[in-house]
């Protein structure tokens, strides 16, 4: 039997076509702006929405902030099916830089006291956004071709330290305010004209491994980074996540068709809940590659040499 | 009567003199500076590097006593490369006459060689029609006639006359003194200095036009006694000031002699100031004694003023002072940039920097203001952005006085280097590491800055007059218009390799208004579609725009 259902929260920023295409049940967090209070929660937005978001974001940084599903919103989605007899896997955005993991486990601790036979799964993704998101679309594509609640589970723990993210967060501010970035807070503010490649360290935050002047430079950096850590390129249908960097998300897209020609190249938006926290300068790829060391070491010493061998 | 010999106290009043007459051409010597931009300030810091030695050394009347601190004070204090050419020439001066309690025409003669062959030996690159010039031919050129009948007095005078005979050569020898037409600012502000010290000799005694701070201690009021306490050891004395009446009375020695009064003094003391007005001396001493000093005096009359301070507990005080400023927490490699502008001293602290040197007008950070800086981190490494050429030097010094603990200058010669370099730094990994990123960085930008010309110039085959928008790069002259943002726009387009390049950091000028910034970043928009400009709020003086280009 492998029928389960699969749940993420909102970080994941899969919109309702997803939702719809693969079956994947989401459950919003919380976001505030500046005038607002517990604003609607969105996976879904024109252009021009994204861009005056991103705008009314960059003025005001301080006047956004978030917060995860809580605990009593896990534990009613879980409970719905409970009722019904269905298995769930929740995953969830990196415990690194959410509580959504810890509260979707309290949760479940709590449903399964009631419902003894109910079987909830929860996986810390480890990743956030489109990296979170990719990890959900291989767990529905394989619960799609057969396998079970166990295996999809022991899939997801196997791989997620494989999952990269390759590309650039221009304007640091954010994520070092959040505490959403492994460095210390007091060096980042906003870089003008340079580029820090930032990759997934072993335990979900985001770490700097290299910077690079320069977009053209960076672009060129960017791929032969991917070149070197992507398995598998022609199977892979690569997520490119991006803020308020669309043109550069586009060039970057046609770059990577060109050079990696994998099955399929999507951009995907950050929406309110993650684009808070890292702010309009992200424009990254996602794909499955070599696992990441610890501490990045591996890959910092990758970037460095590729670093001095672009010109 | 001429003076075939000068002591630490004539010596002194002579560069006081010095100083005062400097002060007074102070205008006319920065109006010399080679650049049409208004921030020429050879005369502000060579008389800021001079009064900080002033300020610094106290009267002594042995000559090596007052030249130590003189010298000491003028290096920490030296700004900008003409401050610390001057403080190194005196610095020879000082290791010359180290031993010299007087000094005549001989030994003055070593002096003013030994003065210009220490300021040579600081500069990495000596440049020929500069102070340096003018400082050796002005010696080496009369050295044959100076001997032991030469009155100080005339040995100055021809010092003085060969110097401006090089002086007006000067532009002979700097191809951008001759184009600009002018001869070289820091040389003619050197000639001001021996001027007023000659100056003195001759009986013309400039009054002080500025009141220099007084560096007497503070008043009682405002002594912490915590400072001074039952354990602690006293080793520095009193220090005592008074004024003696003499006087008649038959109780009272008739017969005083100042020059016996002093040598007896001399037992009890030093830093010894005995100047007689009359019936009237007034003393100063450092002494460990005072008993002995209050005894000796009232042999001869009774004290007018008396003044008696533990130095100990200022000294304690002033090492309290440096603790308390110092502590920065522990990093492994700190950061220390001198900017000018809040705009720029923001953006340099948001990058990380741990110590930003402002400087309210121009770039003309002082070798002191590092030594503090530096005083002040705990750091394993420190790394130092000067951000302006003519700040290396006084960073290079700074380094030498601090005893240059793993002490890294890197040379940015703007801000835009400076912030590209810090800009590329990655935190959490091995100081060689973050070094070389930072060193990295640092290459191949390209610095534009736009301002209005405060004067006529000729330079590189461009001339430009007084009104006109000019845009240097990397330092010099390179568009003149009538329109600043034309200007901007055709200094862009004859920047080679501008289609290579992609990164365009704008840095707003305190005159930068907010329509200028739209006009600018749209015509970059048409003008440049490749290039990513980002404004950044420099809020810099002098200059409406500095562009940094990568």
């Amino acid at each position: 039997m492998n029928k389960f259902a699969i749940i993420a929260d909102g970080s994941c920023d899969l919109n309702e076509k997803y939702q719809k295409d693969y079956d994947i049940r989401i459950i919003p967090g919380h976001i505030n702006y500046p005038d607002q209070q517990d604003a609607p929660f969105i996976l879904k937005w024109e252009n021009s929405e994204r861009d005056a978001f991103y705008k009314a974001l960059s003025k005001n940084p301080d006047g956004f902030s978030t917060a995860p599903p809580n605990i009593e919103e896990f534990k009613r989605v879980f409970t719905e099916y409970a009722e019904k007899g269905e298995d769930v896997l929740c995953i969830t955005i990196s415990g690194g830089i959410s509580g959504a993991c810890g509260f979707a486990t309290q949760a479940k601790n709590e449903v399964v006291k009631s419902y003894p036979n109910a079987r909830i799964v929860i996986v810390d993704s480890l990743r956030f956004s489109a990296g979170h998101g990719l990890l959900v679309i291989l767990a529905a594509k394989l619960r799609a071709s057969g396998h079970n609640i166990d295996q999809v589970a022991a899939y997801l723990e196997e791989n997620k330290n494989r999952i990269h993210q390759c590309g650039w967060l221009d304007d640091l501010s954010f994520v070092a305010k959040k505490g959403r970035l492994t460095h210390s807070k007091a060096f980042f503010g906003k870089l003008a004209g340079v580029k820090p490649i930032g990759e997934f360290d072993y335990n979900g935050l985001t770490t700097v491994i290299g910077k690079v002047k320069g977009a053209k430079k960076a672009y060129s950096v960017l791929l032969n980074y991917m070149e070197n850590t992507i398995v598998n390129a022609s199977e892979q249908t690569i997520f490119i996540a991006q803020t308020s960097r669309y043109p550069q998300a586009e060039k970057y897209k046609e770059m990577i068709m060109e050079r990696f020609h994998p099955k399929e190249v999507i951009i995907n938006d950050v929406f309110p809940s993650c684009g808070i926290n890292i702010g309009p300068g992200l424009m990254a790829a996602y794909y499955i590659g070599t696992p990441i060391s610890k501490g990045l070491i591996e890959e910092k010493a990758l970037l460095e040499r590729i670093i001095s061998e672009t010109a | 009567m001429k003076n075939k010999k000068i002591n630490g106290i004539q010596f002194e009043k002579m560069v006081r003199n010095g100083l005062e007459n400097l002060r007074r051409h102070e205008d006319e010597v920065n109006k010399l500076n080679v650049f049409p931009v208004p921030d020429g300030d050879t005369g502000i810091n060579m008389r800021l590097t001079l009064e900080s030695g002033v300020k610094y050394a106290k009267q002594n009347e042995v000559l090596a006593h007052y030249l130590k601190p003189l010298s000491e004070g003028m290096l920490l204090g030296a700004r900008g490369n003409s401050g610390v050419i001057l403080s190194q020439f005196f610095k020879g001066m000082q290791l010359e006459l180290a031993r010299c309690v007087v000094a005549g025409p001989g030994e003055l003669r070593n002096a003013l060689i030994r003065g210009y062959r220490t300021a040579y030996a600081s500069v990495i690159k000596p440049v020929e029609g500069t102070i340096l010039t003018v400082t050796r031919e002005g010696i080496e050129h009369i050295r044959g006639q100076i001997n032991r009948a030469t009155a100080i007095e005339d040995l100055l005078s021809m010092y003085i006359a060969e110097m401006k005979k090089t002086l007006n050569y000067t532009p002979e020898l700097l191809p951008v003194l001759k184009e600009a037409g002018v001869i070289d600012s820091g040389a003619q502000g050197f000639i001001y200095i021996v001027e007023g010290m000659l100056g003195w000799l001759c009986g013309d005694v400039l009054s002080e036009s500025k009141e220099p701070e007084n560096r007497k201690p503070a008043a009682m009021k405002q002594l912490d006694f915590s400072a001074f306490n039952e354990n602690s050891k006293f080793s520095d004395g009193y220090c005592t000031e008074f004024i003696l009446q003499l006087m008649r009375d038959g109780s009272y020695i008739q017969l005083f002699d100042v020059d016996r009064y002093i040598e007896d003094l001399k037992h009890y003391g030093n830093s010894l100031v005995v100047v007689r007005d009359g019936s009237r001396v007034k003393v100063h001493i450092h002494t460990l004694r005072p008993e002995k000093v209050i005894a000796l005096s009232r042999q001869f009359g009774e004290f007018l003023t008396f003044k008696l301070e533990n130095m100990q507990l200022q000294h304690n005080e002033v090492i309290k002072a440096q603790n308390e400023e110092k502590k920065l927490p522990h990093k492994e490699l700190a950061t220390v940039a001198v900017v000018s502008g809040e705009g720029m001293k923001q953006l340099f602290e948001e990058l990380g920097c741990d110590v930003v040197i402002h400087c309210a007008d121009t770039m003309n950070a002082s070798a002191q203001e590092f030594v503090d800086a530096f005083n002040r981190i705990d750091a394993d490494a420190i790394v130092v952005f000067p951000n302006n050429k003519n700040v290396i030097l006084a960073a290079q010094q700074a380094q030498q006085l601090h005893g240059g603990r793993n002490i890294h200058i890197l040379p940015s010669r703007s801000v835009a280097e400076g912030y590209f370099a810090m800009a590329m730094d990655i935190p959490d990994n091995d100081l060689a590491y973050r070094i070389s990123n930072m060193k990295n960085g640092l290459r191949n930008v390209t610095t534009l800055a736009q301002t209005t010309a405060s004067r006529d110039c000729s330079y590189n085959d461009l001339s430009c007059r007084a009104g006109d928008e000019i845009v240097m790069k990397n330092g010099e002259l390179f568009t003149v218009d009538k329109d600043w943002l034309e200007g901007i726009i055709s200094a862009l387009r004859l920047t080679p390799d501008i289609d290579d390049m992609e990164t365009c950091v704008i840095f707003c000028g305190e005159e930068a208004a907010e329509e200028d910034r739209d006009a600018l970043t749209e015509r970059l928009e048409e003008e440049f579609p490749l290039l990513e400009a980002e404004l950044l709020e420099g809020g810099q003086r002098h200059y409406r725009w500095i562009i940094g280009l990568s």
